[in-house]
């Protein structure tokens, strides 16, 4: 591969993206100067994620996934379990809440991804209100709706992690290492077999896609990176309680997918910054009792205006693709094949 | 020499209907093959049975000597089996390009792995292998647009490339003059000529009679679910059985 095979710009915009999450915010947020702040940068970098997750599994593969909190639950509660009963470090309790999710996905996804459409949906609207259910009066684990109080901080090598920079630092770094596996994930060829799926999985098949193993890879992948979001929800909050976890979660994740644009990653992201965002913002303006109501107005208004969300998808994948240069850089390569057919007619 | 593809006595009962009743055919390599037969002569169940999307209830279906009946579709598919669909089924909201890909990724078998970087070459080898049958198509024009906004004549030329992708060793063409004019189809049935002279094996499931009389060396003739005729395209019009079930008998 020569240098003209890099005229996408992946390290400029990997800059940018890296400057903003670890510079720019941070710095904003001291100039601040109220960790509560810090809370809220915290609770949209987890729900960019959650978005993120669901985005690989309903935006890309297709699949309606209503239970996407069931995930979520899971993580949080493992990790909160394993930090309080067994005193493991919060750093060893993150990935394992992810497996953990990953592995109840797993075993949920076998018997369901038979299902089509809103067959399927409905399966994980079961798994998330059986989930609930289960948080809920599994008292002697879960301390039912009391929930679970996260004590004893965070420590590693003298790094109090509870304290509101370096927990900003840890959520960022673990958030954007996360999103940047489903970044490679959607935006792949491997994006590609499991838009097939979504478009029409019969015909997939009939192209030697192995659609039953994609679906339950997806919807592995991303209960796995709802358990991580789960865990850094806990772990950050210093408490769960069923209610964290419950059927409107679900739904908060769903929207910020379709308000920024479903199977677009860049969108789901964003639609996490609106949907976790705007709230805050209003209420700093004191808007009271309108501020649902006009998070309404702008569901509503995007949905009636901008059905395809505020970045589609199909403007999103150009874009990542040509400036990240994953999988196709759609111009660049077909002028390569137009340059070797001129050679071959000048000989 | 066994041949590349055959069935033995096939068969797949619907309910009480007998829609494909013991057809055994064999194709050699290398052969461009008709697959004719009236409405409902049970053309599409028989290569339903061969591509995996149907189970028969009796009989086999063998690829170059290996039994391939109740295997999936995506097994078959990878074996080297590659069709294009009746009615159209492209996928509409992805571009050209991302389409013809879907061919190529099903003949990689990519999984989850496929995103390291040791994997590259994979990802590679989809490309050329899309551009170079999106060249083979006449469609790298449109490589990027998104799939719904290209032309029907087009669509269909996007499939047989989304086919092609797959570098199958067979390829089975269902019905592809379907919708198209007299000029489309003298284009598509020298498209598929040139095919075949590239040297691959090809069945062709059509209505058209005069593209297949054209360009097919041998004819197979279905009707109510059976073979009735298996020649060269002048035996097949001079066929009696073909003539009554065409025209339907004369009293």
């Amino acid at each position: 591969m020569n240098a003209s095979d890099t005229s996408h710009h992946r390290w400029l915009w990997t800059g940018i993206i890296l400057t903003g999450l670890f510079v720019l915010v941070p710095l904003l947020l001291s100039l601040a100067g109220r960790s509560y702040f810090y809370q809220i940068a915290n609770t949209i970098m987890i729900f960019a994620l959650l978005a993120a997750s669901m985005h690989l599994v309903t935006g890309v593969a297709g699949l309606l996934q209503l239970g996407h909190a069931a995930f979520y639950g899971i993580g949080g509660y493992c990790a909160a379990l394993l930090a309080t009963h067994f005193k493991l470090s919060f750093v060893v309790t993150i990935p394992l809440a992810g497996m953990m999710a990953g592995l109840i996905a797993f075993l949920v996804a076998v018997p369901t991804m038979r299902l089509v459409s809103i067959y399927f949906a409905v399966a994980t609207l079961g798994i998330g209100q059986m989930l609930h259910v289960i948080t809920l009066n599994w008292v002697p684990v879960t301390k039912g709706p009391n929930g679970i109080l996260l004590f004893g901080g965070m420590k590693v090598f003298d790094i109090d992690f509870s304290k509101p920079v370096p927990a900003y630092y840890l959520v960022a770094v673990i958030v954007a290492a996360c999103i940047y596996v489903i970044h490679c994930l959607s935006h792949s060829y491997y994006g590609n077999a499991l838009r097939a799926l979504r478009e029409d999985d019969q015909c997939a098949d009939a192209m030697g896609i192995n659609t039953p193993r994609l679906k339950l890879e997806s919807f592995t992948v991303s209960g796995f990176f709802a358990g991580v979001a789960g865990a850094l929800w806990a772990h950050t909050a210093g408490y769960i309680s069923p209610a964290d976890f419950n059927f409107n979660v679900s739904i908060l994740i769903l929207s910020m997918v379709v308000l920024g644009g479903l199977g677009s990653l860049p969108g789901s992201i964003l639609g996490a910054i609106i949907l976790i965002g705007l709230p805050e913002v209003l209420r700093e303006f004191k808007a009271g009792d309108f501020r649902n109501i006009i998070i309404g107005i702008v569901l509503f208004g995007v949905i009636l205006f901008q059905p395809r969300g505020l970045i589609g998808e199909v403007s999103a994948l150009d874009f990542i693709r040509n400036q990240f240069g994953l999988g196709r850089k759609a111009k660049n390569d077909a002028n390569k094949t137009d340059g070797k057919q001129m050679r071959v007619g000048w000989l | 020499m066994s041949a590349f593809l055959e069935t033995l006595q096939l068969g797949r009962t619907f309910g009480g209907l007998k829609a494909v009743d013991d057809v055994s055919i064999a194709i050699q390599q290398g052969e461009l093959v008709g697959l004719i037969g009236p409405n409902g002569a049970g053309k599409t169940t028989l290569f339903n049975l061969i591509s995996g999307f149907t189970a028969p209830t009796s009989g086999e279906v063998r690829l170059k000597g290996e039994r391939i009946d109740g295997l999936t579709p995506h097994d078959i598919a990878q074996r080297g089996i590659g069709r294009t669909f009746q009615n159209l089924r492209i996928f509409p909201n992805i571009s050209v390009f991302d389409n013809v890909t879907v061919g190529a990724i099903g003949h990689e078998n990519i999984g989850l792995g496929s995103i390291l970087p040791w994997q590259k070459a994979k990802s590679d080898r989809i490309t050329q292998k899309s551009f170079e049958a999106l060249q083979a198509v006449g469609l790298l024009e449109e490589a990027d647009q998104l799939a719904a906004n290209i032309s029907y004549g087009k669509r269909k030329y996007l499939e047989i490339a989304r086919a092609l992708a797959m570098q199958p060793d067979l390829l089975i063409l269902d019905e592809p003059a379907a919708g198209l004019n007299e000029t489309e189809t003298q284009h598509l049935a020298s498209f598929i000529s040139r095919l075949h002279q590239e040297g691959r094996t090809i069945i062709l499931i059509e209505h058209d009679m005069r593209l297949v009389m054209s360009i097919c060396q041998r004819v197979i003739v279905l009707a109510s679910g059976r073979k009735i005729c298996d020649g060269t395209p002048d035996m097949v019009q001079k066929d009696t059985g073909v003539l009554e079930a065409y025209l339907g008998v004369d009293e």
